[in-house]
Order: structure tokens, then C-alpha cells, then sequence
């Protein structure tokens, strides 16, 4: 039986892990590729790198740290922000990526999804969400929160894998960093209008978050980042905690 | 002496992976992009990059003496889509496979697709031994499906499929065994040693 994942995610800038609230206010939170590793050791089921920053020097910095990360990670890692064009993808997957999570391009251009999918295989092309809620509805915005858009994020989740996306990266920006769980509602939504695996992610503050997305949604990962960064839990400690609970994890 | 294993590079996609996990089992690996070079080749690694017919078109020109090799027993490792050219054809393209297992790859029986995620292995090959966990990690939609008796292990998500099949010194493998953290180093590791024990 396939398992639920549990990604731990690391926001990357100038190099080092770092991790903010609602896309701001940065802390120091250690070296990429060590944390990484221990992820890995402790059962992360993959690890996700968000560029969080866009100038070109920075993104040759990124493309260094994925590839002293890949040297030494023997679960798949998925690489996102800053990605403009097909080539940006493509250097990423040869700096050790094993997936590349397309935002603002895919907007911009969405056949370059099907594209990026007709290259380099659909199983690598995660396509990232951020959305944020306006009434009934969820709109998608871009270049890491600070431009709206009018598209309907569920809309949109349907589009992009009509186009070719693998995989959906959804990142709820009201929940981001505050620590009060998951979008549950947005991450059902899509998750269920979907046949693509769902990432759920943004919001995550404890255990109990978690288990409560795997409960009451079909997503087929969780990404956190700040209870992991802060030691708050080991991913050990998470997955007994959804195992005694009856959620499948490896 | 170290084994000498060649790595197909089929031009897309990244081997670093798979290149690591053998160099760390102890193998000396050489990556060829000219496929006639796997002619030469002691041990044959067919990596899990890429697309069926893209592949099989830079193949197709060596795949008569490659599936020779292959039935008189040289070794090799053919994971994802190294594994799906084992086979006659596949539904993902119209090239023809290396027909070296008889059957087709066909997509998986259901609309959630692609299976990604860690599924575990049912199977007691002795490429098993000293594997206690037995999740390993997947990324797939279409499926080897063999009409002959060589499946060796096998998995569950929507319908029971083979994950792992071997025939002569051949293994292909459905799951990605470099991408599958301590299981997936000893798959390979016991790999190396199997083949080592071929020479």
C-alpha cells in the first residue's frame, strides 16, 4: 500500500536554511545540505529546497547547494522557486533534482508545463500553487505571494495537470507560517478535484496538524518546515505519532 | 578488483544517483552516451530517466546484440524505464523494446496516476537479504506486464503488479532502489554482489 509522505522543507537564501512568517521576517535556520542528510536518517520521505530569493547570482548559489545536497541524499529531492525558463529546469535536474516545482513561469506560460512534461517526464514536473482566499473562492498569486492574479486556484489545479504536472506543490498563504494547521477546505478541494498527488503545505505547527490533513483529505504529502528546523519533533517522532493513529506511513 | 559497470545515458535526466549508490557499493562506473559501447560492457546499469521511445530510439540500433548479451547472462539493472525496455513495447510510445521479457508495458489500472510515493515490495528473491524495511520509493505510470514467469516481487497500489522481475542475470526494476534511502543502497549493494558472483 502506497504510504503518506512527509516532506520536510527548506527555504533557501544566500545559501542557508531559513524560515519566515507569512513569506517574511527571515531566521537563520542552518546549513542545507547537513539538514538534508539528517532529514533523511530520521525517515523523511523527501526533501523539498524553496528558492527564496530571485537575483541570478543568488539562484548560482541554489544551484550549488542542491548539488552538494544531491551528493549525499538518496531520497528524491524536489527543487522550486526562481525557476523562469526550461533551462533553469533542466539545471537543476543536473545539479542533482529530482523533481523541479514550477510557480510563477507556469502562469506566465502554461504550455511550458506540458513542455518541461514532453523533456523531461511528467513524474518530474510538480507544479507549486500558492493560494489565498478571497471569499468563497482561492486565487492564485505569484512570485513568492506578492502578485495576485485572477485565476481560481482550483481552476487552475485542473488546468495544470490537463497540461502535464505530476504532482501539485499547495501552498495556502493565509496559513503560511502562522502555525494553526493546514488549509483544510483548500487542500480537500483540490485534492479531490484531482488525480495528480496533492502536497499539502503552509500552516503546520504541531503533530496533530498533520495527522488532521491525512484524516480529513486526500493529499499525499505533508510539507512542513519550522517544526522540523526547530527541532520541535524529529520526523521519527511524527510518523509513530500518525502510525499508532492508523495513517500508513513507511 | 572493483566491478566495472556501464551506465546508459540516454541524455536526459540526471545520473548522479544512481552513479553514487554504485561507486558507494563499491563498483567503478562508467558512463557511456554512445550506446554501442554497451556492447563492450561487463555489467549493464539501464537508469530510470527519461521518456520509453526517446530512449528506445538511441537503443533501437544495438537492441538485436544488446538482448543476446542480455539472455546469455550478462548482468544487468534496469530501473523505471530501464526496466520498461526490457520488454516487446509499451503503450508511452511506439518504438519497440529490447524484447528481451516477453510482455508490454501498459499504464496502471486506475486514473490516480502517477503512482509517487514509498510502496512496499512483496517478493523473497535473494536480492532481498538483510532488507528489513521493504518500502521502497516509486514514480511511475506505466507498468511492465510479463507473459512469461519473471516476476520476482511484487506491489500493490490499485491492482497487484511486478515490481521487480528477473530473467538470465537481468533485473528490472519498477521502484527507484537509489532514490530509496538504506533499502535501496543494500538493493544495489546485494546488486553488485550478485553480479560479481556471475563472473
Amino acid at each position: 500500500m502506497l504510504t503518506r509522505r512527509i516532506i520536510p522543507c527548506l527555504d533557501v537564501k544566500d545559501g542557508r536554511v531559513v524560515k519566515g512568517v507569512q513569506f517574511q521576517n527571515l531566521r537563520d535556520c542552518g546549513d542545507p545540505a547537513t539538514l538534508a542528510a539528517l532529514y533523511e536518517k530520521e525517515g523523511g520521505d523527501e526533501i523539498a529546497f524553496l528558492d527564496v530569493t530571485a537575483s541570478l547570482e543568488e539562484r548560482k548559489t541554489m544551484l550549488h547547494v542542491v548539488e552538494r545536497a544531491a551528493d549525499q541524499l538518496f531520497i528524491p529531492l524536489t527543487v522550486g522557486g526562481g525557476i523562469r525558463t526550461k533551462d533553469d529546469m533542466r539545471n537543476a535536474l543536473n545539479a542533482g533534482a529530482d523533481k523541479v516545482a514550477l510557480n510563477s513561469m507556469a502562469v506566465n506560460d502554461p504550455e511550458i508545463i506540458s513542455e518541461c512534461a514532453e523533456d523531461f517526464g511528467r513524474q518530474c514536473v510538480v507544479v507549486a500553487i500558492d493560494a489565498k482566499r478571497d471569499g468563497d473562492s482561492w486565487y492564485v498569486h505569484t512570485y513568492g505571494g506578492t502578485r495576485s492574479t485572477k485565476l481560481d486556484a482550483v481552476e487552475w489545479a485542473k488546468t495544470v495537470v490537463d497540461k502535464g504536472a505530476g504532482e501539485i506543490l499547495l501552498t495556502s498563504m493565509d496559513a503560511d507560517g502562522m502555525k494553526t494547521g493546514y488549509d483544510i477546505p483548500l487542500t480537500r478541494k483540490i485534492a479531490d478535484e484531482v488525480d495528480v498527488p496533492v502536497i499539502a503545505s503552509g500552516g503546520c505547527g504541531s503533530v496533530e496538524h498533520i495527522h488532521e490533513v491525512f484524516e480529513q483529505t486526500a493529499a499525499s504529502a505533508a510539507l512542513a518546515a519550522s517544526i522540523f528546523h526547530f527541532r520541535k519533533y524529529t520526523v521519527g517522532e511524527v510518523k509513530e505519532y500518525l502510525r499508532d493513529r492508523g495513517i500508513h506511513v513507511r | 578488483m572493483s566491478l566495472n559497470v556501464t551506465l546508459a545515458d540516454y541524455g536526459v535526466g540526471n545520473l548522479h544517483s544512481i552513479s553514487k549508490a554504485l561507486e558507494n557499493c563499491g563498483a567503478k562506473v562508467t558512463v557511456v552516451e554512445d550506446m554501442s559501447l554497451l556492447l563492450d560492457a561487463q555489467y549493464i546499469v539501464l537508469p530510470g530517466v527519461g521518456a520509453f521511445s526517446r530512449t528506445m530510439e538511441r537503443l533501437l540500433p544495438y537492441s538485436e546484440e544488446i538482448r543476446d548479451m542480455l539472455l546469455s547472462g550478462t548482468p544487468c539493472l534496469g530501473i523505471c524505464i530501464g526496466a520498461h525496455i526490457l520488454y516487446q513495447g509499451s503503450d508511452e510510445g511506439t518504438a519497440p523494446g529490447l524484447g528481451f521479457i516477453e510482455g508490454r508495458v501498459a499504464k496502471l489500472h486506475t486514473h490516480q496516476v502517477p503512482e509517487m510515493g514509498w510502496n512496499s515490495i512483496e517478493g523473497d528473491d535473494p536480492i532481498f537479504e538483510g532488507i528489513a524495511n521493504r518500502y521502497f520509493y516509486f514514480a511511475h505510470t506505466y507498468i511492465g506486464r510479463p507473459e512469461e514467469n519473471v516476476m520476482v516481487g511484487t506491489t500493490h497500489y490499485h491492482e497487484t503488479f511486478a515490481s521487480l522481475v528477473r530473467k538470465a542475470n537481468t533485473y528490472g526494476s519498477q521502484f527507484h532502489p537509489e532514490k530509496s534511502s538504506d533499502s535501496g543502497l543494500r538493493f544495489i549493494s546485494n546488486f553488485v554482489r550478485f553480479a560479481e558472483g556471475c563472473q
